[in-house]
């Protein structure tokens, strides 16, 4: 099966159907998903400042990390599985339009900046988890995670300005 | 029992005999309106904002919950986590209310007629007492924080009742997109 088919399969399908069909789905879907990314960004934004020094510099990082990173995930989950939703019922068109693949690109460049933090920077993490001002790369990271989900949110909000276009 | 449905239409019934009409109707007819409308990147870029803005308030807003439920955050007393969040959330109400005014100006009639708009500014205005509230209560240091004990389930239930007036704003804020008017 080509992608572009099993695009289409997935808008096709009775999920994606009534998704699309219904009065009330879309916007419900729109707003969880609001609700649980809000939570991602705030939680997210809540370790970067503090990665960056200006914000919680009395804690601990680790203490930060373990107050915001479950729930973090948790409105993640929320956030994939309402947008999943959204995505199918309109797939053909959501995969065509630049602004949702830069959503994405946005969405992946957040992945390896997190990884690259956790699997390398976070190693030492007990040399300076009382320091306010941070090693290098812990500030970089923190500075890339804020400036990448500014993009990502600036990018998701024109998918619902231009997708129209691609009807 | 009439539905919300029905209780919103009516509300948009009612909002059509008001002098809002005309007003919204001139305000779209003013040069700041004509050029935010036909200027392609000034209402998503407002609305970006305003989204952020909503994760910094309500991202704070949840963790001080966290912190009341006992879920995150006991390395600090709930008076210093009120003193980490509630000035993030001050500005952000600030850069939400600048966002917002950018955002109607853009479309004065499709929000200003919404019943889901003036829902939303309701429980808004409810949302800013409540934390208005809590600050004062914090500052002036009273115990029903701290001490837990027998005031526990009030707080729990309270604190529940504030995350769920969160969820609502931003429902009826997304919804306004989507009510006809």
């Amino acid at each position: 099966m080509s992608l572009q088919a099993f695009w289409q399969s997935l808008q096709d399908s009775p999920v994606g159907d009534f998704v699309a069909s219904s009065s009330w789905a879309f916007p419900t879907l729109e707003s969880i998903h609001v609700i649980a990314l809000t939570i991602v960004l705030g939680t997210v934004a809540i370790m970067d400042l503090r990665l960056l020094g200006v914000a919680s510099t009395d804690s601990r990082v680790t203490v930060i990390s373990n107050d915001t990173l479950r729930w973090t995930w948790a409105a993640f989950g929320l956030a994939v599985v309402s947008g999943t939703l959204l995505f199918m019922s309109k797939a053909t068109i959501y995969t065509i339009d630049p602004w949702f693949l830069r959503k994405m690109t946005m969405m992946v460049l957040a992945g390896v900046n997190m990884a690259v933090f956790h699997v390398f920077t976070w190693k030492s993490v007990q040399e300076w988890d009382t320091d306010r001002i941070l090693p290098r790369a812990a500030r970089i990271a923190g500075g890339l995670s804020l400036g990448i989900w500014v993009f990502l949110v600036f990018f998701a909000r024109l998918v619902g300005f231009t997708l129209g276009k691609y009807e | 029992m009439p539905s919300i449905g029905d209780l919103l239409y009516a509300f948009a019934l009612w909002l059509k005999t008001t002098p809002l009409v005309e007003f919204s109707l001139w305000a779209s007819k003013t040069w700041l309106s004509q050029l935010f409308d036909k200027t392609f990147l000034v209402t998503p870029v407002a609305q970006s904002i305003h989204i952020l803005a909503i994760a910094i308030a309500f991202g704070s807003v949840v963790m001080i919950n966290l912190r009341l439920y006992e879920l995150s955050g006991q390395t600090r007393t709930i008076a210093q986590t009120a003193e980490r969040y509630l000035p993030w959330i001050k500005w952000a109400l600030v850069v939400l209310l600048v966002t917002g005014l950018v955002i109607i100006v853009g479309d004065p009639v499709r929000v200003l007629l919404n019943p889901a708009f003036w829902t939303k500014m309701i429980l808004v205005v409810c949302a800013i007492l409540v934390n208005l509230w809590f600050q004062r209560s914090v500052a002036r240091g009273d115990v029903l924080w701290e001490l837990a004990g027998q005031t526990r389930l009030k707080v729990r239930i309270g604190a529940g009742a504030v995350l769920l007036l969160w969820c609502a704003i931003i429902f009826l804020g997304r919804w306004i997109a989507y009510v006809p008017v």
